[in-house]
């Protein structure tokens, strides 16, 4: 039971992470019904300058400045870019920031090599331990900031002038700028707090109990897209959910891998994707994204 | 994205008139048939390199034009292409290969010919595409690229677990192709040409100029038809094309299952050309470099796609060939960057000009340069005729007032 | 006259979006062979109606009725395959493509070629592609558009754009044809064009024709009968003349305010009413 427990809570923690990185994702569509491919390579350039200029700048600054520069990497995409493109097919800026995120990924990779990189977090690998469950600390820190981000995103989507004016221009690009939503405003501060939240999400990422950056940061970040999908790439509430699903999930099928071995060695990396289809088989519009109003 | 110009009521417009019908230039085919007759005389001149190459990019054509059908001309965004190749390559290794093995790797295989087994690849991919089409018909088009990254992660988790079959992460070889008799290999029969030994390369090479004239003819076929003229409005606008009478849902998961029998031969075509299969050969990197081929060939045209599979396929290669003249390719452990690193550089900043300058890639700028050729007044509008933009609609007519723009 | 026109019967349709109502409990009978205009001031629901027809919207409430089918349970392509065939108001033509292949879509449902006849260009399919396409010619020669047919869609004018999305309509052999707003952005001279060809279809293949239009006088001299929404509820329904001078149309397009006289407003229909005097284009 405890194991269960511990997985259960492990499974949390590392969703709050994925629910963070499916927000952004979440937020980009919201603004510009843009799907973004460029969240995994942002994650990793958020992660790749926190640990280069940890040595330097300490921890505390070189998370500010790792967050603030991933955040202004897509601000730059979207003004150099996605601006450029508005109106175009989905599909053309789909691909687009296929190619964006092609680039970055090449580059990091080149530089991380296969090295492990360190990030000195100070709260290093320590555990709480609740009754015989543990957990790290680096996950409770993490699930505590994107608790908080999460409600802090919902709140603003709902009540905020930004919010609305967001939703709006998703919805109906034409008339919120008739009404006066200026829509590239609404689509850079979108990408850009999508940027900052895959910063966040990849300082906690490369702690413990998974420490270390390392090209595989962008292959894990990638689980976070299934998130986004299955709870409905419209809904901030479905990325939570999502993203604690995800999580759950391979937690527990990483855990218990043992006993799914026919299931393949490291099954529980693919899980996220299998629940994924699964959702998506009989809710084709995510657990709670919005159906089209239109029937074919 | 509005392509049509609006007139102001009662304006006309000084467009020229265009022809009854279309004028068939004979440049085109004279062409083509010189294209054609240098591909089949290239064995007797062309060194065993190129010819190896050659089939292998004949692979990456056949695939192209899948994908293409799939995201260009239809519009739905797939990246779970290299997992049918993977589908295509397996079972081909399966059904033509023998059991047994060395050791830890125990392969079974059912020894069958080699032809059943291309033939067996392309089905099983079709059936895999066709137990996924639900899904493909019911989501988004936009969607289904997301949904479809997992199709690329569970079938390389399925190669590294499926041992007996897959060779695990070791991979396994391919055997050699033969049809009825006659070895695609070094002997079985010897062959000689005006002199030329006719060895495994020469003959895998005619064998890829087959299976992509194939490809390419069925596909261009396609396009010109019933089904071509349903996938290209479903692009456009789901909601008009089911007005119009296409049934939707089964278009996309059509397409997606003729797509995904494409990438099963490329698959086959693919452990031919290396000769053998492992699992990191069908990672996500490979749906993206397809991607990268028909975003550069021009989404929507079936020529472009095969010019983006020669482009893609050949970049990393010439760069490899040529890293002593390039300045920013470097070999291993010297400064610079590795060719392949090198390649991806383009490919991600080609895809991302394509799209911002050029939607219509490499069969835009043919179109243009002809046109140029036929009317140099010619106006942008027609040079972006091309399938891959979207047409002149709202999905769905709303109430307000019609404007005197087509937007 | 054609036995296999069957009416189209509204019954209560209500449509909802989330909280809003789109239409609400509207009822209205198109009699076979008839022309039938919806009007009503701007948001009153007409395109609504439209994509109920069409089967693009599901009706929260009410019935559509058509001969022995039920449009309001159909799927679109469904309700194309028997019969029921639409022109947009935007236009929704595939631009890249010529006037011929975005009028052979016309012909999807009564054609049979599917991925492998068609892939290896199968005498069947070829056949019956020239066989369509020969139709499909004389239809657009019908809507004048014959000189025009290799042409790219995205190069012609607006007003031959139109006229390509009527085409395409006719093209699917309808019996009900639903043309959107079909004068829209047209000329004095091209609305005219329109209106006679539309007499032209009715008279020529007895077809029901519903139209929604903003030109008054082109609806109040094509119509045999008028619905006029507004705020999603039919405000009403009878022939021209009635509803011209229905006190409620009247307060709907000009504002309420003092006592309308009914003579009044009947002669200032009946101005409105004389084509020559049809302010021919609005925008």
């Amino acid at each position: 039971m405890t194991q269960f427990l511990s997985l259960l809570l492990n499974g949390i923690s590392l969703g709050a992470i994925y629910a963070l990185i499916a927000l952004g994702f979440v937020i980009i569509f919201k603004a510009s019904e843009v799907v973004s491919f460029t969240q995994g390579s942002l994650l990793l350039l958020g992660a790749y300058t926190i640990a280069r200029l940890s040595d330097p700048l300490g921890f505390y600054l070189a998370a500010l400045v790792g967050i603030a520069i991933t955040a202004f990497a897509a601000f730059v995409v979207e003004r150099l870019i996605i601006n450029r493109l508005r109106g175009a097919p989905v599909i053309s800026l789909a691909i687009v920031t296929i190619g964006v995120d092609i680039i970055l990924l090449t580059e990091l990779i080149r530089r991380i090599g296969s090295d492990i990189l360190n990030v000195p977090h100070p709260w290093g690998g320590d555990s709480v331990k609740v009754g015989d469950v543990g957990i790290s600390q680096n996950r409770l820190i993490a699930t505590i900031v994107a608790g908080i981000l999460i409600a802090l995103f919902f709140a603003a989507f709902k009540y905020s002038s930004w919010g609305v004016a967001m939703r709006a221009s998703a919805e109906d690009g034409e008339t919120a700028a008739l009404m006066g939503i200026r829509l590239g405003r609404v689509s850079a501060l979108a990408w850009t707090v999508a940027g900052a939240l895959a910063g966040v999400a990849a300082l906690f990422l490369v702690g413990s109990p998974t420490p270390g950056v390392s090209a595989s940061v962008y292959t894990v970040s990638l689980r976070a897209f299934p998130a986004a999908i299955l709870g409905g790439l419209d809904s901030t509430g479905g990325a939570l959910v999502g993203g604690l699903l995800i999580g759950m999930a391979e937690s527990l099928a990483a855990g218990y891998q043992d006993q799914l071995l026919f299931l393949g060695r490291g099954f529980g990396d693919v899980v996220p994707y299998v629940v994924m289809i699964a959702v998506l088989l009989v809710r084709p519009s995510g657990l709670f994204g919005t159906k089209e109003l239109t029937r074919v | 994205m509005s392509e049509a110009t609006a007139t102001s009521p009662g304006a006309t417009r000084a467009v020229p008139r265009s022809a009854p019908a279309p004028r068939r230039s004979f440049v085109r085919p004279l062409v083509l048939a010189i294209l054609l007759i240098l591909l089949l005389v290239a064995p007797i001149y062309v060194d065993e390199f190129w010819l190896r190459t050659g089939f292998a990019v004949a692979g990456a054509i056949v695939g192209a034009i899948g994908l293409n059908l799939l995201v260009g001309t239809s519009g739905q965004l797939s990246l779970a292409h290299a997992f049918f190749l993977a589908c295509g390559a397996v079972t081909y290794v399966f059904v033509s290969g023998e059991s047994g093995g060395i050791g830890l790797a125990d392969l079974s295989g059912l020894g069958w010919p080699p032809l059943i087994g291309m033939i067996a690849g392309v089905l099983v991919a079709g059936l895999a595409g066709l137990l996924f089409s639900p899904i493909a018909a019911r989501l988004r088009g936009i969607y289904l690229g997301v949904a479809s990254l997992g199709l690329v992660f569970i079938g390389q988790h399925v190669l590294n677990s499926w041992t007996s079959v897959t060779g695990g992460f070791n991979g396994r070889s391919a055997p050699e192709f033969s049809l009825f008799g006659f070895t695609f290999g070094n002997k079985d029969p010897e062959l000689f040409v005006v002199g030329v030994p006719f060895r495994e390369a020469e003959r895998l090479w005619y064998l890829g100029i087959v299976l992509a004239l194939a490809a390419y003819l069925f596909a261009r076929n396609l396009l010109r038809s019933r089904p071509g003229r349903a996938l290209q409005t479903l692009r456009d606008s789901e909601v008009a094309a089911s007005v119009m009478g296409v049934n939707v849902q089964r278009y996309k998961g059509r397409v997606f299952l003729v797509s995904s029998m494409y990438a099963g031969l490329a698959g086959v075509i693919y452990a031919l050309s290396i000769g053998s299969i492992a699992p990191e050969s069908f990672g996500l990197e490979v749906s993206i470099l397809y991607l990268a081929m028909i975003v550069l060939g021009g989404l929507g045209s079936v020529g472009g796609a095969a010019a983006g599979a020669v482009f893609v396929s050949a970049m990393p290669l010439i760069f490899q060939r040529y890293a002593d003249v390039l300045p920013f390719v470097g070999r291993p452990g010297e400064g610079g960057l590795a060719p392949g690193e090198a390649a991806r550089y383009l490919f991600g900043l080609a895809i991302i000009l394509v799209i911002l300058f050029e939607p219509a890639g490499l069969a835009g700028l043919a179109g243009r340069l002809r046109r140029k050729g036929r009317d140099p007044g010619g106006g942008r509008l027609t040079s972006r005729s091309s399938a891959a933009t979207s047409s002149t609609t709202t999905d769905v007519p709303s109430d307000r007032p019609a404007q005197g723009s087509t937007s | 006259m054609r036995t296999d026109v069957p009416p189209v019967e509204v019954e209560n349709i209500s449509v909802r979006f989330g909280a809003i109502k789109a239409l609400s409990d509207v009822s209205f009978t198109v009699e076979p062979g008839t022309i039938h205009a919806i009007i009503g001031p701007n948001g009153a629901g007409k395109s609504t109606m439209f994509n109920v027809l069409s089967g693009v919207y599901k009706a929260a409430e009410g019935e559509v009725r058509f001969g022995e089918h039920r449009l309001d349970l159909m799927r679109p392509f469904q309700i194309a395959g028997i019969g029921v065939a639409r022109a947009f108001q935007n236009i929704a033509l595939s631009s890249g493509q010529s006037v011929a292949e975005n009028l052979m879509l016309g012909r999807h449902h009564l054609t049979k070629a599917g991925f492998l006849a068609s892939g290896l260009r199968l005498p069947r399919a070829t056949r019956e592609g020239k066989r369509h396409g020969e139709r499909v010619a004389e239809i657009a020669e019908f809507l004048e558009l014959g000189d025009k047919l290799h042409t790219p869609v995205g190069v012609l004018s607006y007003g031959d754009q139109k006229r390509v999305e009527v085409a395409r309509a006719l093209c699917t052999e309808p019996r009900l044809l639903l043309l959107d707003e079909p004068v829209a952005g047209m000329n004095a001279e091209e609305t005219d064009r329109m209106a006679a060809n539309i007499l032209e279809i009715r008279a020529g293949l007895g077809i029901s024709v519903v139209l929604v239009e903003h030109d008054m006088g082109m609806v109040m001299s094509l119509a045999d009968r008028v619905t006029v929404l507004d705020f999603g509820r039919r405000i009403a329904d009878g022939t021209p003349a009635e509803v011209q001078a229905h006190p409620e149309v009247i307060r709907a397009y000009l504002g309420s305010g003092d006592e309308i006289d009914p003579a009044e407003a009947a002669a200032a229909g009946a101005i409105a009413h004389h084509p020559s005097e049809t302010p021919g284009t609005h925008s």
